[in-house]
């Protein structure tokens, strides 16, 4: 936990640790359980979206994210991305 | 002045549902509240074992939604608790020997009688959970930190909003070493995919299954960090909910509870 800590401090990634691969597993799971589609489709739907946005945009693909956010009675999908700069030879 | 009616449920079997709920009521009539546990589990009760009860079974629940018996009659009171009582399931009927709204209307009854009643569910999202659910006020979900726990508790978190309740979320058999070396979710890492609140957090621990030998309650044994854990959940659910949530951790340094101190924060 401490090594983690100092790891963290100096921004260093930590290996991937097997619940980090756990909690990815289980957001994709849940993304795909409540739009009813399959793992497959979500992520065509992934890598189509972050060819758009490349296409304008230098991203960081490993940081990549969707999501779905859950308000009262309304869930969105939600996609996140840094955006590391702007391509200027769109 | 009626009780909180409150449906304790998951899901997923094997998550601590029957342990959560024995040991949350147990917790609470020892603080002098009036509880009566209700097993729905039809079929498959294990709520009277856990409490060491089993002798005792005369009527059942599906006696007493049925009309067949008084409520009270149909209530055993607890060997060492004096204000704890608990309505077992009944072994040989089916799940649809009740219905939501006949369960509904004998919870009215109950809730006039005790301060909290508790509804250890099924597992699983059929008859036996809404049974169980249309009676409830309020629920508690419990997951364990496993991939397939926290889908199914979405699942059922889901279902209950979707009813107007809003649940807590009880975190069942953290195994702190395991968590601490990024070998089991966290409890953040759960609540950063799950929405809802969080209750309490349960850490793995044997004396669990050696008071459920002796179906004596957990709360008793105050070397038990389960126990313990419990009795702070039934503090939050009555009276005072700003108890700080303890996180499980392997040895209580200085620097641990420096760095929980941080990690709680949400
Ligand atoms: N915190 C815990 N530490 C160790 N064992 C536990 C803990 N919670 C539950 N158990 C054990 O796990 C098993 C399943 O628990 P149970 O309460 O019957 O789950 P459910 O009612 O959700 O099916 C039981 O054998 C119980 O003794
Ligand atoms: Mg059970």
């Amino acid at each position: 936990m401490i090594n983690r800590l100092i790891q963290k401090l100096f921004g260093k990634q930590a290996g991937e640790e097997s619940k980090d691969i756990a909690k990815k597993r289980l957001k994709l799971a849940l993304v795909c359980d409540k739009l009813e589609v399959s793992e497959d489709i979500l992520k065509k739907l992934q890598t189509d979206i972050v060819a758009v946005i490349s296409r304008y945009f230098e991203i960081d693909k490993t940081e990549f994210n969707i999501d779905i956010q859950r308000t009262d009675d309304l869930a969105s999908l939600v996609l996140n991305t840094p955006i590391l700069r702007t391509r200027t030879n769109y | 002045m009626d009780g909180k009616v409150i449906v304790v449920t998951s899901g997923k079997g094997g998550v601590g549902k029957t342990t959560a709920t024995a040991s949350v009521g147990a917790a609470l009539a020892q603080t002098g509240k009036r509880v009566v546990v209700v097993d729905m589990d039809i079929g498959l009760r294990n709520l009277d074992v856990v409490m060491g009860l089993e002798n005792r079974i005369v009527f059942n629940i599906v006696d007493a939604v049925n009309g067949k018996c008084k409520s009270r009659q149909a209530a055993i009171k607890d060997r060492k608790i004096d204000n704890l009582f608990l309505i077992p399931a009944s072994q040989n009927d089916n799940k649809n020997a009740i219905t939501p709204e006949k369960m509904v209307e004998f919870v009215k009854e109950l809730k006039k009688e005790f301060d909290f009643v508790f509804m250890d569910c099924p597992a699983g999202i059929e008859q036996g959970f809404e049974n169980a659910v249309a009676a409830a006020d309020e629920a508690l979900v419990i997951c364990t930190p496993e991939v397939s726990a926290v889908r199914d508790a979405d699942r059922v978190i889901g279902l209950l909003y979707s009813k107007s309740i809003t649940p807590k979320l009880i975190v069942n058999r953290i195994v702190p070493e395991m968590v601490e070396r990024g070998d089991m979710l966290s409890h953040t890492d759960v609540l950063d995919v799950l929405s809802i609140d969080l209750l309490g957090l349960i850490p793995m621990d044997e004396n669990v299954v050696v008071a459920t030998n002796t179906g004596t309650p957990i709360i008793f044994n105050n070397q038990s960090k389960a126990g313990n854990a419990f009795k702070r959940i039934g503090l939050r659910l009555d009276g005072h909910p700003d108890l700080p949530i303890e996180v499980p951790s392997t040895k209580s340094s200085l620097w641990k509870k420096i760095v929980q101190k941080f990690a709680v924060k949400k």
